[in-house]
């Protein structure tokens, strides 16, 4: 049954999940102590998650998104805590009482405008996708040593000058300090934006670079202070080469 | 924002923050990967729909349990998968049936939808190695392979199935990830 004083012939099927009760406890009890088993045990575990991919790939039916979706949104609704966490009105409440009870008139006109422009820019963004479908550059921002566990991903738009960061892991700051992000070429840094991480550390910025965000040799992200800096002054947590 | 080439974890830290679009670009990607395996150890389509549905449910619930040190997203729900199938399987007390599993003869004939390009080349990579690995299995061995991976069973189950001696079964499973081991390290 074993090996020697390994249990090599055991491990397949440990990987598998299919021994039975007494070869499955003899084989825990050895891994539990033996470095050299546990490692061919993660590459037969490895190969055993793989195996969904050798089998024909049928497509479930189309109504099942829009069911696991709705799902979601209900639960989500259900889930949204009024009144507890926030109260506050939502920006557009705001600004509609804010229209309305200043200036009627002319509340209503930038109303109209407002919803005016969101339509058109969502028709462009339409058909700016479905005119162009190729992928869109990723780039991976990692932790450094003052912030191990951060991780930052930016995706470049088709545009090339737009972009979207996203960071995790970072930690939230004073209210004195923010992170900023910095396009450097050649040595030179320029501001690609301030933000502040929420109470899990995830934070998303918009990026509007007057140059592609190709053409720059890396990127970075430091700690500055609130409203952020002409030039990096304090701590790295963050950084990437193209 | 359009997160369909966001790579699979950046998608999962979305979803940790309720990004619903990430949930449908995360579905789109695996979508077809997560209902075949659980047709495969369900053999019944409105069953595998089911098991699809949780599992997509499972990740908006629960993705900050994903540990990238554990390994890639798609093996996480694979092993999600398999899981919630074997757990319907008993439950439903369903009859394990090896042919109902069905190995991919044809390869590289997927559909590849998925905008993160990179992602869906390296993913079609990585199957086509799969299926020529499982093709050169001896059809005995694939049929054991597929009732311990697939159905969760025991190497007794599998004999009794089969009504094959136990110290067969254990050869044959033995050899197919043996071979599967020297196939992919080729």
């Amino acid at each position: 049954m074993a090996n020697g004083e390994h249990i090599i012939d055991l491990i397949p099927a440990y990987a598998l999940d299919c021994l039975d009760e007494e070869d499955f406890l003899q084989a825990t009890e050895h891994l539990a102590h033996c470095e050299t088993c546990r490692e061919e045990l993660r590459v037969y575990q490895e190969l055993a998650d793989q195996l969904p991919l050798a089998l024909v790939q049928e497509t479930p039916p189309l109504h099942l998104k829009q069911t696991l979706m709705d799902q979601v949104r209900q639960k989500d609704n259900q889930v949204a805590p009024k009144g507890m966490a926030d109260d506050r009105p939502s920006w557009w409440s705001r600004l509609t009482n804010l229209l309305q009870h200043n200036a009627p008139v002319w509340g209503l006109a930038g109303l109209a405008v407002i919803i005016i422009l969101v339509f058109s820019n969502i028709l462009l963004w339409q058909q700016f996708n479905r005119i162009n479908s190729s992928p869109l550059p990723v780039i991976a921002l990692t932790g450094t040593d003052f912030a191990p566990q951060a991780a930052g991903t930016i995706v470049v738009s088709r545009d090339g000058i737009h972009g979207a960061l996203v960071v995790d892991g970072l930690k939230p700051l004073d209210e004195h300090l923010q992170y900023q992000l910095w396009l450097i070429r050649d040595g030179a840094r320029s501001n690609g934006g301030v933000f502040s991480v929420d109470t899990d550390g995830y934070a998303s910025l918009y990026i509007d670079s007057s140059s592609p965000l190709e053409s720059f040799d890396s990127f970075g992200i430091t700690i500055e202070p609130t409203g952020g800096s002409p030039a990096p002054t304090g701590e790295k947590v963050l950084g990437s080469n193209l | 924002m359009d997160v369909t080439s966001f790579d699979d974890e950046s998608l999962l830290r979305l979803i940790q923050h309720k990004q619903d679009g990430a949930l449908s670009a995360l579905y789109d990607r695996y979508q077809r990967l997560v209902y075949s395996m659980a047709l495969s150890a369900l053999g019944d389509s409105a069953l595998a729909e089911e098991v699809t549905q949780d599992v997509f449910l499972r990740v908006w619930k629960r993705a900050e349990t994903y540990r990238s040190e554990q390994g890639k997203v798609s093996t996480w729900l694979v092993r999600i998968t398999r899981n919630r199938s074997i757990d319907m399987i008993r439950h439903n007390s369903i009859r394990p049936e090896a042919h109902s599993v069905a190995w991919d003869d044809l390869p590289g004939r997927d559909p590849v939808d998925d905008h993160n390009v990179e992602q869906a080349a390296e993913l079609t990579q990585q199957r086509q190695r799969v299926r020529r690995a499982v093709l050169q299995l001896p059809a005995e061995q694939k049929e054991a392979l597929a009732l311990a991976y697939f159905q969760g069973l025991t190497h007794q189950e599998i004999a009794d199935q089969l009504g094959q001696p136990l110290g067969t079964i254990k050869t044959r499973l033995r050899l197919a990830m043996q071979k599967l081991k020297t196939s992919l390290a080729e």
